[in-house]
């Protein structure tokens, strides 16, 4: 797997991410699986000194996006400056590593 | 004594320029002159380190344990090219730092005592030790550990320094590396400090080091006492 | 629903407590509420004790248990309630529910957290398991990292500056100064956190743009207060104060999926209940406890629990409004910034604080003449939020 898997309401069509098993909007239970598409807009992000135990790097810019097809996600931001409202691309990457193992999760560069 | 036979127990010592003294202003508003001291009031910091000692949270027995004899020994002429640095608010001592040089280009970082606790006094005098290493003494690395976790985390992460394999002089543990180039991409972010020392600051400091009493120091590190509350 | 009169409050100092177990702490807090009401021997119906992560941080569970045994106060019941930082709050209300319901006459609500247990970074990533497993904690979201993009947000679409931010750290710490259970006992200053040009270096980034002093310490502490019936409370000297007042609201889980992320939903719908439940407006509040675990959280609670339009609470700290003496005394306690926020805990010193001052015996940061408080528990990053209307009887 590359990417994450949102939702989409089968019958209102609200768009969630992260699995809800009744629609935020419409209490619905059928949902069709999608993949965020197109590119990313950043909504906020922070860039975080304190860093909890399990991560080394100082410095780490996290941020919330919001897709194309209105997927919203949290992400590695990998970019100098970043800024409200800029475009990027998605990518994935090994976020963190739990339990000696690499977790995979989405990275976000410049569009 | 036999002058002859302490001159030869007496290693040739590198010259040092000296540390220039700054001033910090604190979180609290309250400014902690931080200059270099030399061998003839380490009697007044071993009266403040003392108590220590006896403090088994946080390491502090161990720092100050060893602290104190690397004050003592360097004011006897038994530790090689040491020096000294201390903070003070008012003339009250709130910290010391120490260090030596191990030859031109290397420095090894030895110990730091902060007597005042949640002003991140050792975390500036830290920083004030590794400015006179990298930018008045004109080294090229300075060698570090850490025995608590707080130093570790303070200084280890928080600069990036580089593991160095071999082992530091403080009980042979794993040495960790400031080099000049982390010393001046960290500087702007964990070194403060204005030059010169205002006169009126500068005269207090100088005229006396306050050193509080046992019980307060003891209070100072293990945190406020708390109030009467009926 | 029968009327819950809060007849017994009593906390601990908060601070870093080597020396106490979490169990040993919270029962100090509840003998000091116990005695304080009075009981003496009679005996407690039921036992509701307010932890997040006893687990984690102590490597103990079932503490409601534990508790009950070392006050010997079986056969009470007991339950252990969890909400996050909010858990202090939901333990509160699970209190006032039992008596309110007429299901039980006295019970003990404790509240307490032992988080210096562990180092540092080891405290934040218990604290950070409260995110979403996939859509956030891996990537190594940390509350400060929540707030910090909190606070980007806010300032954007608000205008909040640092300067505001840091008004509440000195304020709240200036308050602290006056309360002797209160964790940080330490003045501070805009120059030196602020506006000198080496501030930064005492006052780091956390999770830009929250700096080291926007946020709330670490600390270890417990809290109490016994709620009783009137009939039981009528028997003490103590003036009544009545939970006039509770409301409770959820929002999403994750802080993308808020409609809007500067909204914080569940305080307002929180708020809204406990004040109809009362029957009274913000506008009646004479002291208020909120959740000011970041400072921003002082400032946004204010405007979306009511107390200040929108966008106005920034003016309100920078005009002095919320001082103890000004018209809306916000954290005289000194807030979770200065008086500590052992999580578990905080929820109910709130109430224990806001007892306190109802009754006039708040001491060196009484505010005058107060009848009727508010407090505010914000659990995870304001999807689980409590609020309390207290109210003193005459």
């Amino acid at each position: 797997m590359n990417k994450i898997t949102a939702y989409k309401c089968n019958n209102c069509g609200q768009i969630m991410y992260p699995h809800h098993f009744r629609c935020l909007s419409c209490y619905g239970r059928d949902f069709e699986e999608i993949n965020p598409e197109g590119k990313a807009k950043l909504i906020t992000y922070t860039v975080v000194n304190e860093l909890p135990w399990g991560i080394d790097e100082r410095g780490r810019v996290l941020g919330v996006v919001k897709f194309d097809n209105n997927v919203k996600a949290l992400g590695v931001i990998n970019v100098d400056k970043p800024k409200i409202g800029m475009k990027l691309i998605a990518g994935w990457e090994p976020v963190r590593v739990i339990g000696g193992q690499k977790v995979y999760g989405l990275s976000f560069s410049k569009a | 004594m036999d002058m002859e036979l302490e001159a030869t127990l007496r290693p040739p010592e590198y010259p040092m320029e000296p540390y220039p003294a700054k001033v910090i202003t604190l979180a609290t508003g309250g400014k902690m002159v931080v200059r270099q001291v030399d061998r003839d009031v380490v009697p007044i910091l071993l009266e403040a380190v003392r108590p220590a000692m006896e403090v088994e949270r946080d390491y502090y027995d161990i720092v100050a344990a060893r602290l104190y004899a690397e004050l003592l020994g360097w004011s006897r002429y038994r530790v090689k090219d040491e020096f000294c640095i201390i903070g003070q608010i008012d003339g009250l001592l709130v910290g010391i730092v120490n260090s030596r040089m191990y030859s031109p280009i290397l420095g090894i970082s030895l110990h730091t005592l902060a007597i005042e606790r949640g002003l991140r006094i050792g975390a500036h005098l830290f920083a004030a030790k590794m400015e006179h290493h990298i930018e008045y003494l004109g080294q090229e690395e300075v060698l570090i550990t850490a025995e608590s976790p707080i130093g570790f985390r303070r200084w280890m992460i928080e600069y990036g320094l580089e593991k160095r394999d071999g082992q530091h002089e403080l009980g042979g543990a794993t040495p960790f590396a400031l080099t000049r180039e982390l010393y001046f991409n960290n500087k702007e972010r964990l070194v403060a400090g204005e030059r010169p020392v205002p006169a009126k600051l500068m005269e207090v400091a100088e005229r006396e080091i306050k050193v509080a009493s046992e019980d307060d120091i003891l209070e100072k590190i293990l945190g406020a006492k708390r109030r009467k509350i009926q | 629903m029968r009327p819950v009169v809060v007849s017994g409050v009593g906390m601990i100092p908060f601070e870093r407590r080597d020396e106490d177990s979490l169990v040993d702490m919270m029962a100090m807090a509840g003998l000091r509420a116990m005695d304080d009401a009075g009981l003496g021997d009679r005996p407690v119906d039921s036992v509701y004790v307010g932890n997040m992560a006893s687990g984690l941080f102590n490597h103990q569970v079932s503490v409601a248990s534990a508790l009950v045994d070392r006050l010997s106060l079986m056969p009470a019941a007991a339950d252990r309630v969890e909400n996050g930082p909010a858990s202090g709050g939901s333990a509160v209300k699970n209190g006032f529910l039992a008596v309110a319901s007429g299901f039980n006459d006295v019970v003990l609500v404790i509240g307490g957290e032992k988080m210096r247990e562990v180092i540092g970074p080891r405290a934040t990533d218990i604290v950070a398991c409260m995110t979403h497993p996939l859509a956030e904690y891996i990537y190594g979201v940390t509350l400060p990292a929540m707030a910090g993009m909190f606070t980007r947000l806010y300032m954007e679409k608000y205008g909040v500056t640092r300067k505001h931010l840091t008004e509440v750290a000195v304020k709240n710490q200036e308050n602290g100064l006056l309360n002797p259970y209160a964790h940080i006992q330490m003045k501070i200053t805009m120059e030196g956190t602020l506006t000198h040009p080496q501030a930064h270096v005492n006052n780091p980034v956390v999770a830009d743009p929250i700096h080291l002093y926007d946020c709330c310490p670490v600390s270890d502490g417990a809290a109490a207060v016994l709620l009783t019936t009137e009939e039981i409370a009528k028997e003490l000297s103590k003036p009544s104060v009545y939970i006039a007042g509770v409301g409770q609201a959820t929002d999403t889980h994750t802080l993308q999926e808020r409609s809007d992320p500067t909204e914080l939903k569940a305080v307002q719908i929180a708020s809204q209940k406990a004040f109809e439940m009362a029957e009274l407006t913000p506008q009646d509040i004479d002291v208020a406890e909120l959740h000011d675990a970041f400072t921003i959280l002082e400032i946004a609670e204010s405007e979306q629990a009511g107390f200040f339009p929108l966008g106005e609470g920034g003016k309100a700290v920078d005009a002095g409004e919320t001082r103890i003496g000004g018209s809306l005394p916000i954290n005289p306690s000194g807030g979770l910034k200065a008086r500590g926020h052992p999580v578990g805990a905080t929820g109910v010193a709130q109430v224990v604080e806001l007892v306190w001052q109802l009754r006039n015996e708040a001491g060196e940061h009484q505010v005058e003449d107060a009848s009727k408080g508010f407090s505010l528990n914000f659990g995870g990053f304001g999807n689980n939020v409590l609020a309390f209307v207290l109210r003193r009887e005459g």
